[in-house]
């Protein structure tokens, strides 16, 4: 039997591995309001590990705050209901563009859905490349490397008098 | 009250980029050297993805336990008090805790210029048309005495910067090349072009690439600087945690949640040690530790404070303040934000970044210095639209994109150099913060040049805004800020004007030095901490070259017991 004391060890976020074990049918359900984010708003979708990088986005929340895993059970229930009521793909927009959904304080099922899921998702799907479709090279989250000489990770403007310009007293 | 009685060779208190510096360089050549840091507030969780993505979607700051509150007003309880004609809000402005005020700064890492270093002597030539009543002297140093120590600050902090620029004159390179000028710098950079304005690279404390061996990864652009998930930005916390991961320094410790209420002298011109409250063993109980040497490295409120708190038989007004100097001259810099509004936006300019590339220095020259010297910087944020923000509103693709490329707001903001008064000072508070710290009581007042200054400077910028095509220029905000508060234990020629000497040793103490922005002369028109680091870097090197040596010669004592250890 361990006996060794672990109560000082710091920790930001106590949290238990089982409890980020989101069901399959939750899971499946905030990609697809994930992939509809970057339909509806045409976004660039990365090439690939959009999926995963959800599941990690999604258990982070969980870490910090284990009430997220109550956020995502409500909003895949409520997208569930807005889709039998508009139908797949409208019921999904519906919760992204209805005004009922941006009350505050958000004190429906609806839009906690929208104020603590999918306003949250946009601003992943901005973050992991979504942005390229607005002409940008880089965004506030995006992680695009460091300042290689002749490879910057953002949009520069070369400054042709620069020599001149330096000069100083 | 309790004691430890195993002295220290050296306690420093205060855990930020001074405290982490004088430590580490001292550490690199005395590794068995006692030494023991005090820090008031506790630790957080460096570089840690979650919370870099929580801060990300939600704008929190993992850190805002340890700022200020807001001053108290009719409905919230609040902190500390301001008593002066103009505000200067602490919360938001420092962070106390582990790794101070590096947790949460820009890392705009600037050199003072050389005229900054004499503006008692320059200003009294040419400032017979200012009214205020200001107490400025020269620093007992100049720049030729910091620019090694620049250089040296700059590869300890990691600042990326253009190496050819001669807006400061330095000996050395910067250790990575400077971040190109963003695509957001265009129409400020050509607005300057055509003005004849000059600007150059910002200097920016972010770790770039390198061959060699480093613990410190380069800068990935992530755009959430206030929270790095890398630890790219130079914060003290890493490097302190990288001290005491890495390193063999057996002697050296960091009791956090360790407020200083006292320093204990032996007689008027010797500090024995501290009194300090540790709340991880009594919230209420006084303890004691004993040190060869102390170093206030608390930042300039708290350095200041702890002073004027130690009133004893041989210092009645406060250890240092003789002459009533401790607390005085305060002065910070005004953040300026001018905005207006350009017609269009057809390169849909947003933000890429999360700090600025571009700099003009062109008002922070002599000619300049006698009203006031300022610098002028674009910010990263302030063009374009939020996209988050318009497809959280529900708005759809093809209203995005015609507001991307419509009429747009932008912004530039000016860093001003003000002057010390006299009357303008902190002091403490008996009522504690809840970090434990006595709360501080600042009396402030702009002065009566302020007004006129800013209108001079809003003509500048109204200038640049025209040039660019864009109109109705307006001061958006004046944020007054303690950020970089300064000047209140100043660096002098003697005790008539100032409380520590040029090697920051308090006037008649022997063993007690202040490391903060307290002791800077005069603050120039921009951010102190490069400036800061230089001092720490600087006395860190007298202590090793000078005051150790020196005192193990003197006794045999501690200090050489702990080196045989």
């Amino acid at each position: 039997m361990d006996t060794s004391e672990t109560y000082d060890i710091e920790t930001p976020y106590p949290y238990i591995e089982e409890s980020l074990n989101l069901d399959a049918d939750t899971f499946e359900t905030m990609w697809q309001l994930l992939s509809c984010i970057f339909d509806y708003w045409e976004l660039a979708m990365p090439t690939s590990g959009a999926k995963s990088q959800l599941l990690v986005f999604m258990q982070n929340r969980m870490k910090i705050n284990l009430n997220y895993y109550a956020e995502y059970k409500n909003a895949a229930c409520v997208i569930h209901e807005l889709n039998q009521k508009f139908g797949k793909h409208n019921g999904t927009i519906h919760l992204l563009t209805s005004p009922e959904a941006a009350i505050k304080p958000a004190n429906t099922r609806l839009a906690r859905a929208r104020q603590m899921v999918s306003n949250e998702f946009i601003t992943l799907a901005l973050s992991i490349g979504g942005f390229k479709s607005f002409g940008a090279k880089n965004a506030l989250g995006y992680i695009n490397g460091g300042n290689v000489e002749g490879k910057a990770p953002y949009r520069i403007f070369s400054d042709h008098t620069d020599e001149d310009s330096k000069k100083d007293i | 009250m309790t004691s430890n009685n195993t002295p220290n060779d050296i306690l420093i208190i205060g855990s930020g980029v001074a405290g982490a510096a004088i430590a580490q360089k001292i550490l690199e050549q005395h590794p068995n050297a006692k030494i023991t840091m005090l820090e008031a507030g506790g630790k957080m969780k460096m570089r840690d993805f979650a919370l870099h993505q929580d801060y990300l979607v939600t704008g929190n700051m993992p850190y805002d336990y340890y700022h200020d509150f807001a001053y108290p007003n009719r409905d919230t309880a609040g902190e500390n008090e301001s008593l002066g004609k103009t505000m200067l809000p602490m919360q938001g402005s420092r962070l106390l805790m582990y790794g101070g005020s590096t947790v949460h700064w820009g890392g705009w890492s600037f050199r003072l210029k050389p005229e900054d270093f004499e503006l008692k002597t320059r200003i009294a030539k040419t400032s017979q048309h200012l009214s205020g009543n200001y107490d400025l002297i020269d620093w007992p140093i100049s720049y030729s005495d910091l620019e090694p120590f620049y250089c040296e600050a700059e590869h300890y902090i990691g600042v990326s910067g253009d190496s050819n620029d001669t807006t400061s004159p330095r000996s050395a390179a910067y250790p990575y090349p400077a971040f190109p000028y963003t695509l957001e710098d265009k129409p400020s950079i050509e607005a300057m072009q055509s003005l004849g304005i000059k600007y150059s690279h910002m200097p920016i404390a972010r770790h770039g690439l390198t061959a060699s061996e480093s613990t410190h990864p380069p800068c990935q652009t992530t755009g959430t600087c206030k929270y790095c998930p890398f630890g790219a930005r130079y914060a003290a916390a890493n490097y302190l945690d990288d001290i005491q991961t890495f390193y063999d320094y057996p002697n050296f410790s960091i009791i956090t949640n360790a407020a200083v209420e006292s320093l204990i002298m032996t007689n008027k011109h010797k500090v024995s040690g501290v009194h300090y409250i540790d709340k991880n063993i009594d919230q209420h109980a006084t303890q004691t530790l004993h040190a060869d040497l102390v170093i206030l490295a608390a930042g300039a409120i708290e350095s200041s404070k702890i002073l004027l708190r130690s009133q004893n038989d041989f210092w009645p007004k406060g250890l240092g303040n003789d002459k009533d100097l401790v607390g005085r001259n305060l002065i910070t810099h005004p953040y300026l934000m001018f905005e207006a509004e350009l017609p269009e936006n057809p390169l849909g300019l947003i933000p890429e970044m999360d700090f600025p590339t571009m700099v003009s220095r062109h008002f922070d020259s002599p000619e300049e210095q006698s009203e006031g010297k300022y610098i002028i910087v674009n910010p990263p944020s302030s063009i374009g639209v939020k996209l988050a923000q318009e497809m959280q509103n529900g708005k759809p693709l093809n209203v995005i994109r015609d507001e991307l490329t419509g009429k747009t707001k932008l912004q530039l903001h000016a860093l001003v150099e003000i002057f010390s008064q006299r009357d303008n000072r902190l002091s403490n508070v008996s009522k504690r913060n809840h970090i434990g710290l006595q709360e501080t009581a600042i009396n402030f007042d702009q002065g009566p040049d302020f007004e006129v200054r800013i209108a001079q400077i809003q003509t500048e910028i109204d200038k640049i805004f025209t040039a660019m095509g864009a109109h109705n220029t307006k001061l958006k905000t004046i944020s007054w800020r303690a950020d970089h508060a300064a000047c209140t234990t100043r660096m002098a020629h003697s005790s008539s004007e100032g409380v520590v000497d040029k090697n920051l040793k308090v006037f008649d103490v022997e063993n007690l030095f202040i490391c903060s922005n307290s002791s800077f002369s005069s603050l120039g028109a921009v951010n102190p901490t490069l400036t800061l680091t230089s001092l720490a870097l600087r006395l860190a090197h007298h202590i090793n070259e000078n005051v150790l040596p020196n005192r193990q010669a003197e006794a045999g004592n501690n200090i050489a017991i702990h080196e045989a250890n």
